[in-house]
């Protein structure tokens, strides 16, 4: 038997035999699903190379399941990235009900997007897609078990017309191409904005509204925020990587286009929605007073700088939407568990309940930091290579100049969040209500940690995150990708050296820590943070010094217009005018005998009226 | 202790009391560097601090307004490094400008132990040194140095900006002299004022560590 | 050998130089202050003593690990872009690492000092210190975007993202950008005011608001560190400034040490001119509140960025 049949048979079997295993014992559910995920990724990783390929006939259709570089690339973060989640998530989801529910979901889950990745056919593609979105679905209402007509519709209903639009570019396809093959399919130009327009387009919708894109990401914060957070890390790091992967392999036709001003229209539309998804969901995730909805939104913003470096199409381009495809996936993961273990720990998410946890929780805030600044772009960690990758991606090579302010506005407002995200939780004031709050354990920290280590790694040493990136570009038609394994070069020759300002910064912080912090530290006492200066004023203990309500008011009050727009309302219109559209056609039937009959009549009429017409 | 209620002949043992009472804690025990002993470094640090003095001004009293007019361009205070702070925590000197009401003192004491050492206090006109002509009032305390270490005093009722001046030259004096500076003094005899502010703040809520 | 021990002292030199003369500019800017008010003020070297009696506290307070670590970051910050910003064009003494990064790292490093001040203003727990964080971020928000406009137009209109490129170009050239792409200059103009946070725009330090706000819980040696930092931060400002727009300093035709100083007299004047124009427009004007600072920036300043590109395209040939 073929060895990628055996891993997805042990995921499949995997995944029912964690649900019996919670039915007998509830304590072992956890370990089961980190373990058989575990073992799944040790034979992908040993057996199981770049270039493996298995054919076979199943009812008739020939399918093709292997590996590309560029689908390799995606197993890393899929497998990396569920390993670590699992491990997190044993005592992260101890003590609550429905175990086996979420960890089949869970595994099935990783079915699906493994399926995706390695499938080179439109047929099993979508299968596994459905797969994967239909387990999800069932993780995404876990929290909300009684109440899925609520919490869960959005999701279902956009992945739904994902979906569909999906199934009818693959049959487009079929039609024109004749060919389910996926290598064909690019080979015949089936991707071609030129010709049938309409395949590429479906591809995308299906393919967009699982990256979250503007418009279609309205089922995004919703979902990420609802999920349990060990499954969001999942979710939002891994998951909508798919859609981003199939993005990517649905503009190979225009990397391999020689003339970029082929597809101009095509790479601006897509340049602008993804920068206008940055813009809004920056903006909105830093309004939001639930850490978990603020990290939801930003995955938003984050899969908005993925799409504008695919829509450049230039080669710097698709590197940096490639490197923030895995760095996002490390950071937002390790952010997501930290907002887990939060919520874990102290009960509640909600930066207007709980504030000050950073002495209480001080692994957990190390992790947040490192991540934080790792999304803010901030060098010497991992998130700046891909700020920088693509900024000089669309100054030197796209040309699209005000597409670069609109990104770097939403990049710098992101400092804001992102500030939001550590004071909110971890900074402030020691609250009494908080006092009881513990470190999280060690097997939650742990993958955190890892985390945070690779995107520290990833500042200084992006070439370990570079090769697996340059191969999958190669894979999909570009020629000598170039990198170095620590610095960056753009096509104009000017470089930045990562390694030496990586130990800079350490020198310099090594030092000054030494002569500004150790030196005198006897001298200086801690004090605690109801000892500010409150103009003499002893705060009481009721007293709350708190300031976490309307944090960045001004900036609203300043960028009031950017507010204005709301997507959901604009779904929300279209819907009760799509209600009210039916609404009308229901009429017909008004459930009156008399009216039926007169619609017979009516119709008899009408037929011999028009006989000679209709039946010449 | 309670307060001098009204003015008449004292007996001797009201005196010696008063003597206890009004006795200067602030004796060189707590000064590290007299001119005498203090070395190289202590000299030229006590120079910086001699010329960098960031004053948080807790307007009490009259004696608020004379400030701008001391710090603005008439007088200019900063010539002699006078600047003002916005909190405790960054400055030197506290000014206590006029009478100081019982329920304001809790918050000079509060403010006066967020400063960092060494600070310096400077008290202005009649009313900081005796209770001027507050001396019977029921709400005011008549003698700061019961409270609070005073490095300076300002006579007058109020000081014009000539005198301020002139009590911030002899408060560069001490400190050139190693002479000013008695937060370890207050930290020392913590006990002893510590009884003096009980007594006269009624609703007492401070926590009993000086680390607070 | 030989190379490694000059690079090792020039950097000692660059960052002596850089406090120093922060420092004095810091001194100078007080003193100018005064006499407009037709005051003395303090003596141009009142900035080293305040530093030296805050260094010499003997106690201080602190609100736990991020507010130890507050000052550091700033340091670190300040350090690196130093030695990323060439002080005289083509000096052995003061090239440091200048080809290793380009302008859009730099961008980025200017930000960490002040997220990590932050955040250590944020550990206080002292609701203005957040209160002055919130208003500063959003205030960078403002101004780093004509300023980012002003540097995309520099880069496309000389093919580079690179400082030092950018000075060679000028002195082989022998023009200065402000006269290539005079709009860029006032767009990067316009936003230091928003940098330098003097007035209209010293909405983050606040004293009569916000008790000066992020800085509120540090003193002793923390606030002295600040206060080195931001003077260091001032002369990395100002020579970015110099060097990207009024043609860098250094460019003489003197060998070894008089080439030197007479480039660096250079420099200091041109900073000096520099910023003598936050200060003056500091002196005249009362405090924007943060919303109006904000919308200022995206107004006009933001207009001649976007003039500054069209300007550079135009220039460039690609369009027009």
């Amino acid at each position: 038997m073929e060895i990628i049949a055996i891993i997805l048979l042990i995921l499949l079997v995997g995944s029912f035999l964690t649900y019996f295993v919670d039915s007998f014992n509830k304590k072992w559910t956890g370990t089961t699903a980190f373990l058989i995920v575990l073992i799944t990724a040790g034979i992908f990783f040993t057996k199981i190379k770049s270039g493996y390929q298995f054919n076979f006939q199943l009812a008739g259709l020939d399918l093709q399941w292997g590996l590309t570089d560029y689908s390799y690339y995606f197993v890393y973060i899929i497998l990396g990235l569920s390993v670590l989640a699992l491990l997190y998530s044993i005592k992260y989801m101890e003590g609550k009900a429905r175990l086996g529910y979420f960890y089949g979901s869970f595994i099935l889950t990783v079915l699906g997007m493994l399926g995706v990745v390695i499938s080179q056919d439109f047929v099993s593609l979508f299968f596994f897609w459905e797969i994967m979105t239909w387990a999800s679905f069932l993780l995404v209402i876990y929290n909300a078990y009684y109440k899925i007509k609520t919490k869960g519709i959005k999701y279902m209903i956009f992945s739904a017309v994902g979906a569909y639009a999906m199934f009818t570019a693959i049959v487009f396809i079929h039609v024109h191409y004749d060919t389910l093959l996926i290598s064909e399919a690019i080979a015949k130009g089936a991707f071609n904005f030129e010709q049938y327009i309409y395949i590429p387009i479906f591809l995308l919708l299906g393919f967009g509204i699982k990256a979250a894109v503007m418009p279609f990401h309205v089922w995004a914060p919703p979902a990420y925020a609802k999920s349990p957070m060990s499954f969001t890390t999942i979710f939002s790091g891994a998951m909508s990587k798919m859609g981003v992967f199939g993005i990517g392999l649905v503009f190979t036709s225009f990397y391999l286009s020689s003339n970029p001003e082929n597809f101009f229209w095509v790479r601006t539309i897509l340049g602008w929605m993804g920068g206008i998804t940055a813009v809004m969901g920056t903006i909105y995730a830093l309004i939001q007073t639930d850490a978990k909805k603020l990290l939801a939104y930003s995955s938003v913003a984050q899969l908005g700088y993925i799409i504008v470096g695919l829509s450049t199409g230039t080669q710097l381009g698709v590197m940096a939407a490639l490197y923030l495809a895995v760095i996002h996936a490390v950071f937002k993961g390790a952010l997501f568990m930290v907002a887990g273990a939060v919520e874990k720990q102290a009960g509640t998410t909600d930066m207007t309940q709980i504030s000050g946890l950073i002495r209480k929780m001080p692994y957990t805030f190390v992790v947040a930091l490192v991540s934080i600044i790792a999304l803010a772009g901030v060098p010497p960690l991992g998130g700046f290579v891909g700020k920088w990758l693509l900024y000089e991606a669309l100054i030197t090579e796209s040309n699209n100049y005000i597409l670069v302010v609109v990104v770097f506005f939403s990049s710098t407002a992101a400092f804001m969040y992102s500030y939001r995200f550590l004071f909110g939780l971890f900074l402030g004031q020691e609250e009494k209500e908080t006092e009881h709050v513990k470190e999280a354990p060690a097997t939650m920290i742990i993958p955190m940690i890892i985390l945070a280590i690779i995107a520290t790694v990833a500042g200084a040493y992006p070439g370990l995150i570079f090769e697996p990136a340059a191969k999958a570009m190669q894979a999909i038609g570009f020629q000598d990708v170039t990198w170095q394994m620590s610095s960056l070069t753009n096509v104009w020759g000017d470089t930045t050296d990562l390694f030496l300002i990586a130990m800079l910064i350490f020198a310099v912080f090594i030092i000054s820590f030494v002569f500004l912090t150790l030196k005198g530290l006897k001298k200086t006492r801690y004090v605690g943070t109801k000892d500010i200066s409150t103009s003499g004023e002893l705060p009481k203990e009721w007293e709350n010094l708190t300031f976490q309500l309307d944090f960045f008011k001004p900036f609203e009050r300043a960028a009031a217009p950017l507010y204005k727009m709301d997507m959901n309302k604009i779904w929300k219109d279209l819907g009760k005018n799509l209600e009210a559209f039916f609404g009308f056609f229901r009429k017909i039937y008004t459930g009156n005998g008399q009216t039926y009959a007169l619609y017979i009549v009516i119709f008899l009429v009408v037929l011999l009226l028009f006989r000679d017409v209709l039946f010449s | 202790m309670s307060e001098i209620k009204s003015i008449g002949i004292p007996t001797p043992e009201e005196i010696k009391q008063a003597q206890i009472d009004f006795a200067p804690r602030c004796t060189s025990a707590g000064r590290v560097n007299d001119k005498e002993t203090q070395g190289m470094v202590e000299h030229i640090l006590n120079f910086a601090r001699k010329h960098s003095l960031f004053v948080v001004a807790y307007g009490t009293g009259c004696g608020a307004i004379e400030i701008p007019a001391t710090m603005t361009s008439r007088y200019d205070a900063e010539r002699f490094g006078i600047r003002g702070a916005a909190t405790p925590r960054q400055a030197d000197v506290m000014l206590i400008t006029g009478y100081l009401s019982t329920k304001t003192l809790k918050r000079v004491i509060r403010v006066y132990e967020q400063m960092q050492d060494p600070k310096y206090v400077i008290a202005f006109g009649s009313c900081a040194i005796n209770g001027g002509m507050y001396f019977d009032s029921y709400n005011t305390i008549n003698a700061l140095d019961r409270y609070l270490p005073v490095d300076v005093y300002i006579s007058g009722c109020m000081p014009r900006p000539e005198s301020v001046i002139k009590g911030f030259v002899k408060l560069q004096e001490l400190i050139k002299n190693g002479n000013a500076g008695n937060g370890e003094a207050y930290r020392s005899d913590l006990d002893w004022y510590r009884k003096n502010q009980q007594k006269v703040i009624k609703n007492w809520d401070f926590p009993d560590n000086y680390n607070w | 050998m030989e190379g490694i021990f000059i690079k090792i002292l020039g950097a000692f030199l660059t960052a002596i130089l850089a406090f120093v003369v922060g420092m004095l500019y810091g001194g100078l800017r007080r003193k100018v202050i005064a006499r407009a008010q037709n005051r003395v003020g303090p003596p141009i070297h009142q900035n080293f003593l305040d530093l030296m009696k805050l260094q010499a506290k003997r106690t201080n307070i602190a609100h736990g690990f991020m507010g130890h670590m507050a000052p550091v970051w700033i340091i670190i910050a300040a350090m690196t872009v130093l030695m990323f910003i060439p002080i005289l064009h083509g000096n052995l003494w003061f090239e440091n690492l200048t080809m290793k990064g380009d302008l859009i790292f730099l961008l980025y490093m200017m930000v960490f000092g002040s997220l990590g001040m932050a955040l250590g203003a944020g550990q206080s727990g002292n609701p203005n210190s957040a209160m002055g964080v919130s208003r500063g971020l959003a205030q960078l928000v403002g101004f780093e975007i004509p300023f980012f406009l002003a540097l995309i137009a520099l880069m496309i209109q000389f093919n580079t993202t690179s400082i030092a490129v950018l000075m060679d170009h000028q002195e082989a050239t022998g023009r200065w950008i402000i006269v290539d792409n005079p709009f860029a200059f006032i767009a990067a103009l316009l936003a230091s005011l928003g940098m330098f946070r003097y007035a209209p725009f010293d909405i983050v330090g606040a004293p009569a608001e916000l008790a000066s706000g992020p800085r509120s819980e540090f003193g002793g040696k923390y606030l002295g560190t600040m206060m080195t930092g931001g003077a260091v931060f001032a002369f990395i400002k100002l020579v970015m400034y110099v060097d990207l727009f009024l043609g860098g300093a250094g460019n003489n035709n003197l060998e070894g040490l008089a080439g030197t100083a007479l480039g660096l007299v250079e420099l200091l004047v041109k900073t000096f001119l520099l910023y003598m124009i936050p200060v003056f427009i500091g002196l005249v004007t009362p405090r924007f509140r943060t919303e109006q600072a904000i919308q200022f920036f995206w107004k006009w300043p933001t207009f001649f960025g976007i003039l500054a590109i069209v300007w550079a395209l135009y220039k460039n040939g690609t369009i027009g």
